[in-house]
C-alpha cells in the first residue's frame, strides 16, 4: 500500500544513498587500491561464495524437500536453504568488496523476514481452507475469494461492511482536510500565544489511539459522559449519542477527524510558510485581490501538500478499525471492512479467509490509489 | 531643478523604525514628474524601505507621502498609480509569463483582448515574444528581470519603482540593461525612482540623484554637481571612481594657506574666510592631479602600485606617509615603476576643502 505513497520519499532516500556510496568510493580510491577481487568460483565448486550454485542445489532440495518431507519438516528444510542462499549473498558481496550490497543486507533481511514473507505466506494462506486452531490445511484454490464475493450469507456483509467503510472515508477525510486547511491558514498567521496554541493543537496527534478511544468513551457515555449531559440539560430528554447509526457513525468521524486534522493542518502549514512574502507584496502591488492570489500564489504551493495528506488519510481511512472498536465494538452499523477482517481472522480463528479477503480490500487500495496518483499526475502535468 | 515641472513624488520627513532599528530618520525629497530619480547609498542605508514607503508596503511612523499633489501616507496601495520591480523579481513562479504580465491587468477589468494585445505589446519591447509560454523558472536571470519589467510596465504606472534590479544580474547584462531601461524611461516618459548600491548605475542613468545614509538624504543633485561640488565628505567619498584623495590639513597661521603633509600650499578663497589653526581635509580627486610636465611640480611622491586600466592607469602614489591617487592615461603611465618618484602638480582651483569636525564642504568664492 506504501507503494504509491513512497514515491516522493524514494526518490529522495537515492539521491542519499548515491552520495552515501559517492562519499565511500572516495575514500576507497583514496586508499591504496583494494587487493583485486578473486573470480567468481566455477558453478559446481562447493564454495561459500558460489551463490548460483547454491540457489540451484537449494532449488533441488526443496522440491525434494516439499515432496518427500512431511509438512513442517519441509517447511523448515526451505527455510533453512534460502537461510543458506541468503549466506552465500553476503560471502560473496564480502569477497567481492560490493560493500554497498552488504551495508543494507541487514535492512534487506529484516523487510524480508518482517514484511515479504508473511505478506506472501498469508497470499499462500488465502488459496487454502485452513483455521489456526485447527491442523488440517487443504488447497482450496480461488474458493475463498468466490466465498466472500458471491455467498449469500457472506458477501452482503462483506458489502455492507465496505460501504460502511466508504462512508467513513468519505466523512474522516472531509473532516481532516477541511479543518486541517483552515487551521492552517490561522496557524499561518502571526498572532499572540502562537507557539503554545500550536503545540496544544497538535497534541491529539500524538497521543495513543487507545488514549483517544477512552476519552471519547468517557465524552459519549450514556449516563455520565458531556455529550449526553449537556444534551440532556437542554432538551430536558435522554440523549444517547451512540444509540443511532448516524449518532455512532458521527461520533467515530468526530474522534478520528479531531486525532488527524493536525496532521492535515502540519503538511499544509509546511506549504503555507514556503510561499515567499515577496509574492503577497508584488501581488499588492499588482492590486489583485485576496482570493486571487491565494488561488494563484498560494494553492499552488499548497497543492502537492493537499493531495498528499488526502493520499495519506485515505488510506489511513481505509483501515479504520481501533476507534470502532474502543467505542462501538463494531456495533449500530459502523462495522468497519479492517474490524470484519479482525473479527474473521482473530476472533473466529477463519485464518485463510481473513487472509482471502484482506487481499480483495487491499486491491481496492490500490486501484483507487493509482487511479488518484493517475488523475494528480495528469493535472500536475497539465498545470 | 527646474521649476516649472510637476511634482510627481514628494516625501516630507518620512521616518521609519522596526524595534529599535532606525530605517528611515526624516526623509525628505522631491521628484519631478518624468524624472529619473536615483536613490544611492550602500546597503542597509534605507533605500528599500523608501520605495516599500512609497508603494504603500510600509506605513511610516512619521512624515508624509505626497504622489501627484495628494497626501497618500496612510492610503492604500490600490490608488497610488504606484508599480514595483523587485530586487528578487517576484515573479509568479506557477504562471506562465505571459499570465505574469497580464497579473496586474486582469483585476482591472480589463478585457480578454485588449490584454491580448497589451501583453504582446510588452513582450515584443522587451524581447520575451519567444518566451510568453514558459514558466518564469525556466527563464535566465536577464528574462526574468524583464518579465518583472514588463509586468510593471504593463499597466503603464504613474511613478515606476525599481528596487536594485541589477542586482542579481552579472556584468554584462547589467550593461545591457542599463541601456535598456534608459530606452524605457525616454519611451514611456513616467517618473522612476531608482534605488542602487552601484554608483556607477546611479550616475549613468539618475538624472537626479539622491545620496543616502543612515535613514536620510545627504544631498540631492545632477550627477556632475554631486561629482564637482560635494556637500560633504561621505559623498564626496561615495561619488567617483577612484575616491578622492583626502588629506588632513591644517589652516596655516597667516589664513590664507594649509598645512600639508608635503608642505604649504596656498588655500582656496572660502567664503567666510579661515580661521588660523583650523583642522580641515582636504580633498581632491585622482583625475584632477597631473604629471609636472616641465611646469614646477609641487611634490613628487614615489609609485607605490600601478593599476592600468586599459585606457587609463589608477597610479597610488605615497609621500610623507600620505597615500595619494592619480589617473594618469595610459600613454603616460608606461615605463613607470614601484619606487619612482613622479612629479605633480596639484590644481588650486579643483581643491575640495571640508571641515574636519563634520566633514561638510567650505563653499569657495567663485
Amino acid at each position: 500500500m506504501c507503494r504509491s505513497a513512497c514515491v516522493g520519499l524514494r526518490a529522495k532516500g537515492n539521491n542519499a544513498t548515491a552520495d552515501f556510496l559517492g562519499m565511500l568510493h572516495m575514500t576507497t580510491t583514496a586508499l591504496p587500491p583494494p587487493p583485486t577481487a578473486p573470480d567468481a568460483p566455477a558453478f559446481l565448486t562447493p564454495a561459500l561464495d558460489n551463490w548460483r550454485g547454491a540457489i540451484a542445489a537449494a532449488l533441488v532440495l526443496s522440491v525434494i524437500a516439499i515432496a518427500a518431507l512431511p509438512a513442517a519438516a519441509a517447511f523448515w528444510t526451505v527455510g533453512a536453504l534460502v537461510a543458506l542462499v541468503a549466506a552465500t549473498f553476503v560471502v560473496n558481496a564480502f569477497r567481492r568488496h560490493y560493500y554497498g550490497g552488504l551495508l543494507v543486507a541487514p535492512a534487506i533481511a529484516m523487510l524480508f523476514v518482517m514484511n515479504i514473507f508473511p505478506l506472501l505466506w498469508s497470499l499462500g494462506l488465502s488459496f487454502f481452507a485452513y483455521q489456526s486452531n485447527r491442523q488440517t490445511m487443504k488447497f482450496v484454490g480461488l474458493h475463498n475469494y468466490i466465498q466472500a464475493l458471491t455467498s449469500d450469507i457472506k458477501a452482503p456483509e462483506n458489502w455492507a461492511n465496505l460501504q460502511t467503510t466508504a462512508v467513513f472515508v468519505v466523512c474522516t477525510v472531509a473532516a481532516q482536510m477541511l479543518v486541517g486547511f483552515l487551521l492552517a491558514l490561522l496557524f499561518a498567521k502571526q498572532f499572540p500565544l502562537r507557539r503554545y496554541l500550536l503545540i496544544l493543537v497538535l497534541t491529539p496527534m500524538m497521543l495513543s489511539v487507545v488514549a483517544v478511544g477512552v476519552f471519547y468513551t468517557y465524552y459519549y457515555d450514556p449516563t455520565f459522559g458531556l455529550v449526553s449531559q449537556v444534551v440532556n440539560r437542554m432538551c430536558g430528554c435522554q440523549y444517547v449519542l451512540m444509540s443511532n447509526r448516524a449518532g455512532a457513525i458521527g461520533g467515530i468521524v468526530f474522534a478520528d477527524a479531531w486525532m488527524w486534522s493536525p496532521f492535515v493542518m502540519l503538511l499544509v502549514l509546511a506549504g503555507l510558510v514556503s510561499v515567499p512574502k515577496y509574492l503577497y507584496e508584488a501581488a499588492s502591488i499588482d492590486r489583485v485581490s485576496s482570493w486571487r492570489s491565494f488561488w494563484t500564489i498560494t494553492f499552488p504551493y499548497i497543492r502537492g501538500l493537499l493531495m498528499l495528506a488526502l493520499l495519506f488519510r485515505t488510506i489511513e481511512a481505509f483501515k479504520l478499525a481501533d476507534l470502532v472498536i474502543l467505542l462501538t465494538k463494531g456495533g449500530n452499523g459502523t462495522m468497519t471492512i479492517s474490524y470484519h477482517v479482525l473479527r474473521i481472522a482473530q476472533e473466529q480463528n477463519k485464518t485463510s479467509e481473513g487472509a482471502a479477503l484482506s487481499y480483495l480490500l487491499l486491491f481496492v487500495v490500490i486501484v483507487l490509489t493509482n487511479l488518484y496518483l493517475y488523475v494528480a499526475n495528469r493535472r500536475s502535468q497539465e498545470a | 531643478m527646474a521649476a516649472t515641472k510637476i511634482t510627481a513624488l514628494a516625501l516630507n520627513g518620512v521616518s521609519k523604525s522596526y524595534g529599535k532599528v532606525r530605517a528611515l530618520a526624516g526623509l525628505s525629497f522631491e521628484v519631478a514628474e518624468g524624472r529619473f530619480f536615483a536613490l544611492f547609498g550602500p546597503s542597509s542605508v534605507g533605500k528599500t524601505t523608501t520605495l516599500r514607503a512609497i508603494a504603500g508596503l510600509v506605513q511610516p511612523d512619521a512624515g508624509s507621502i505626497r504622489i501627484g499633489g495628494a497626501d497618500v501616507t496612510h492610503a492604500p496601495i490600490k490608488g497610488r498609480g504606484v508599480s514595483m520591480v523587485f530586487q528578487s523579481f517576484a515573479l509568479y513562479p506557477h504562471l506562465t509569463v505571459a499570465n505574469n504580465l497580464a497579473y496586474p491587468l486582469v483585476e482591472e477589468g480589463v478585457d480578454k483582448s485588449e490584454i491580448a494585445k497589451r501583453v504582446k505589446e510588452t513582450a515584443d519591447m522587451l524581447r520575451l515574444s519567444h518566451r510568453l509560454e514558459r514558466k518564469p523558472s525556466t527563464l535566465s536571470g536577464g528574462e526574468q528581470q524583464r518579465v518583472a519589467l514588463g509586468r510593471s510596465l504593463i499597466r503603464r504606472p504613474k511613478i515606476l519603482l525599481l528596487d536594485e534590479p541589477l542586482t542579481n544580474l552579472d556584468a554584462k547584462l547589467r550593461h545591457e540593461m542599463r541601456a535598456e531601461l534608459k530606452r524605457l524611461h525616454r519611451q514611456f516618459g513616467m517618473t522612476i525612482v531608482y534605488a542602487t548600491p552601484d554608483e556607477l548605475e546611479a550616475l549613468s542613468m539618475g538624472e537626479e540623484i539622491a545620496v543616502m545614509r543612515d535613514g536620510r538624504v545627504v544631498q540631492i543633485g545632477t550627477p556632475d554637481e554631486l561629482f564637482d561640488h560635494p556637500s560633504d565628505l561621505y559623498v564626496a567619498a561615495k561619488i567617483g571612481s577612484p575616491h578622492m584623495n583626502t588629506i588632513q590639513v591644517k589652516v596655516g597661521s597667516d589664513g590664507n594657506s594649509l598645512e600639508t603633509p608635503f608642505g604649504s600650499v596656498p588655500a582656496p578663497r572660502i567664503i567666510g574666510g579661515l580661521s588660523a589653526g583650523e583642522a580641515l581635509v582636504l580633498g581632491v580627486r585622482p583625475s584632477d592631479l597631473r604629471l609636472a610636465q616641465g611646469a614646477a611640480a609641487s611634490l613628487a611622491p614615489s609609485v607605490q602600485q600601478l593599476e592600468p586600466l586599459g585606457d587609463v592607469t589608477v597610479v597610488s602614489l605615497t609621500a610623507s606617509g600620505q597615500q595619494l591617487r592619480i589617473v594618469l592615461p595610459e600613454a603616460q603611465a608606461i615605463g613607470m615603476k614601484t619606487g619612482d618618484a613622479v612629479p605633480i602638480v596639484i590644481d588650486p582651483t579643483k581643491l575640495h576643502l571640508f571641515r574636519g569636525r563634520d566633514g561638510l564642504a567650505l563653499s569657495r568664492q567663485s
